[in-house]
């Protein structure tokens, strides 16, 4: 039995001429999956294609082990506008829960637990309609989490907040690994999928532009070296015994190459009488990989054991 | 001794009771459609349109029933007949229908919470399915619960006894669900087809009380007297063809409808409501299938 959550396999979308994904291959790991792209990238179709709101031309997907669509523990949190504005909070999440099969009383339990966890425990009673932006993202994320979903997909969860109410959002969103939910985060703002998510997809123009955890896919061989003087000297003294090592920003930046360099670096902090303020492996974030790592170009490191290629 | 304080935890537990069939969610969007066409649980404003329509339906039965009831004896206040009281209260149920039938598709694609619901278990057939489920009890009430009360009254009021009046009137019972049902088929497909395709309850209420109105002015000029092609188009006299279908089913003659004066039986009214049905099946169909 897969332990994948979301398997999809060169799947392919069309909307009339235009391509909107293109040979998309993906295995998501239980956990929080960051889908990352900028708008037009094909997010919010592969999450319609995973909920079974789209057909794809071709490809296959697998949610939960089954087929997209008619799953009852698949949560959806849509990026559009999506509420009944002369619906009572309280109302509306509750009948979200009738419609994922739970019985009409614990519905409205479920609609008011949630609700309490989303920050919306005083105004549950009140009109949708009445909300601001935030309460409104707030319902919209309680409808999604009312019936315990295993899988919830997340299409820009905090588009139109202001800051403080994506920064709730944002934690709101990080404790659903707590409660057991996998999440699918969609987001064009790549510093929230890495305060929220494990793993990342990368999407640009409907293709994969690299997928993996988001501490492997920051990965980038190099090891940083920070010593209080003789920067350049330590430097010289590791080209010397072979490592490729430069300087930048003051620092040390030397190619890893297996656990002789870590003897290297000590011989050449010895050698020069400094003291060593840093070691360790030096990380792209997420943001370096998409606009300056294109894979045609630079392909990253391969992929740790065990993770999806 | 006083009891140790206890924490309450309010945080999320997860869901371990049953789930319900997709029969059951189908129930729980039949309920929904009810709450939405009489506003309830919403503002005053959604509640006004519905309740003034049930409350001219409840006067006009009450203002012919309780008066025969009473001071029938002693004035001879005659209860209309079954057949006449489809046309008696002919336009509320059509409003009712301009009500209803936009009511019940049109939010959920003006407020994009199709995408939600469709993404639950629910399928387009089911959800579809769902709400023709809930128009047809809404008419069913609005059509039958009338008829069914007058028909009470007539046999309360017959000389000849209560329960003979039920055995002599069984075909009028037949009588009254044809009708109905014949009404609902064609009132209902126009209703939703319309409603599918227009955006805001308002118009696609208006348009189809148009469609119907405009659909009688017109057939009615054109087929007065017409003996070539031009009685094809009695055909379009929509709202006309369940009148037909009830004097048939009632055998009675009320007046002559535009279907009946272009030469057209009865069956050719009941055989156009139902490829009006079929046709508008596929319209929603065509429509919803690639929604939202």
């Amino acid at each position: 039995m897969s332990s994948s959550v979301l398997r999809i396999s060169n799947l392919t979308h069309d909307f009339g001429s235009l391509r909107a994904l293109d040979g998309v291959t993906f295995e998501a790991p239980p956990g929080a999956v960051g889908l990352v792209g900028a708008n037009g990238a094909g997010k919010t179709t592969l999450i319609k294609l995973c909920l079974g709101l789209l057909t794809p031309v071709s490809g296959t997907i697998e949610v939960l082990g089954g087929p997209p669509g008619g799953q009852p523990r698949v949560g959806y949190m849509p990026e559009a506008s999506a509420l009944p504005l002369d619906q009572k909070a309280a109302d509306f999440v509750a009948y979200s829960a009738e419609l994922a099969g739970l019985p009409v009383r614990s519905a409205k339990r479920r609609a008011s637990e949630t609700l309490y966890l989303v920050g919306l425990d005083e105004e549950r009673f009140r009109y949708i309609g009445d909300f601001s932006t935030g309460m409104q993202q707030r319902v919209k994320l309680a409808q999604a989490i009312v019936h315990d979903p295993q899988l919830v997909f997340l299409d820009e969860p905090t588009a139109g907040l202001d800051p403080e109410g994506r920064d709730a959002m944002l934690e709101l969103i990080k404790r659903l690994g707590g409660f057991g939910t996998n999440v699918v985060f969609s987001t064009h703002i790549i510093t929230d999928i890495e305060r929220t998510c494990d793993w990342a997809l990368l999407l640009d123009g409907g293709s994969v532009l690299q997928s993996g955890g988001i501490e492997a896919l920051g990965t980038t061989g190099l090891v940083r070296v920070e010593v209080d003087g003789h920067t350049e000297e330590v430097a010289h003294r590791l080209r010397e015994e072979g490592f490729e090592a430069v300087v930048d920003a003051g620092v040390v930046l030397v190619r890893a190459g297996g656990a002789e360099i870590y003897e290297a670096i000590q011989r050449a902090v010895v050698a020069e009488q400094v003291g060593l303020r840093l070691l360790d492996e030096a990380q792209a974030t997420l943001e370096e990989l998409f606009f300056t790592l294109p894979p045609t170009e630079a392909p990253l490191p391969p992929p740790l054991p065990g993770q999806p290629q | 001794m006083t009891q140790p304080a206890v924490i309450v935890d309010r945080a999320y537990k997860p869901y371990e009771g049953d789930r319900r069939s997709i029969a059951w969610i189908m129930g729980a969007v039949v309920k929904d459609g009810f709450r939405r066409v009489f506003g309830l649980r919403r503002k005053f404003t959604k509640k006004l349109f519905p309740w003034i329509l049930v409350g001219l339906m409840v006067m006009i039965l009450a203002g012919i029933v309780i008066p025969a009831w009473f001071v029938g004896d002693q004035l001879d206040l005659p209860l209309p007949e079954n057949a006449e009281y489809f046309d008696i209260t002919s336009l509320l149920p059509i409003l009712f229908m301009a009500l209803a039938a936009p009511a019940l598709l049109i939010p959920d694609r003006r407020d994009g919470t199709l995408a939600l619901y469709l993404s639950r278990p629910l399928t387009r057939i089911n959800y579809l399915i769902a709400k023709v489920v809930a128009l047809f009890a809404l008419m069913m009430s609005v059509y039958l619960i009338p008829q069914a009360l007058l028909f009470i009254s007539l046999a309360s009021l017959d000389g000849g006894g209560f329960f003979a009046y039920f055995a002599d009137h069984g075909r009028t019972l037949a009588a009254i669900a044809g009708t109905a049902a014949s009404y609902f088929v064609l009132h209902a497909s126009l209703g939703l087809l319309i409603a599918a395709f227009v955006p805001k309850p308002g118009f696609a209420g208006g348009a189809y009380l148009g469609t119907l109105l405009i659909a009688n002015l017109v057939t009615g000029a054109v087929v007065n007297g017409a003996s070539g092609w031009e009685r094809w188009l009695g055909l379009l006299a929509l709202e006309q063809h369940p009148r037909v279908v009830r004097d048939w089913f009632f055998d009675v003659m009320t007046v002559r409808y535009v279907p009946t004066e272009a030469g057209f039986d009865p069956w050719v009214s009941l055989a156009t409501i139902g490829a009006v049905a079929l046709l508008a099946a596929a319209g929603i169909w065509a429509q919803y299938r690639k929604l939202p």
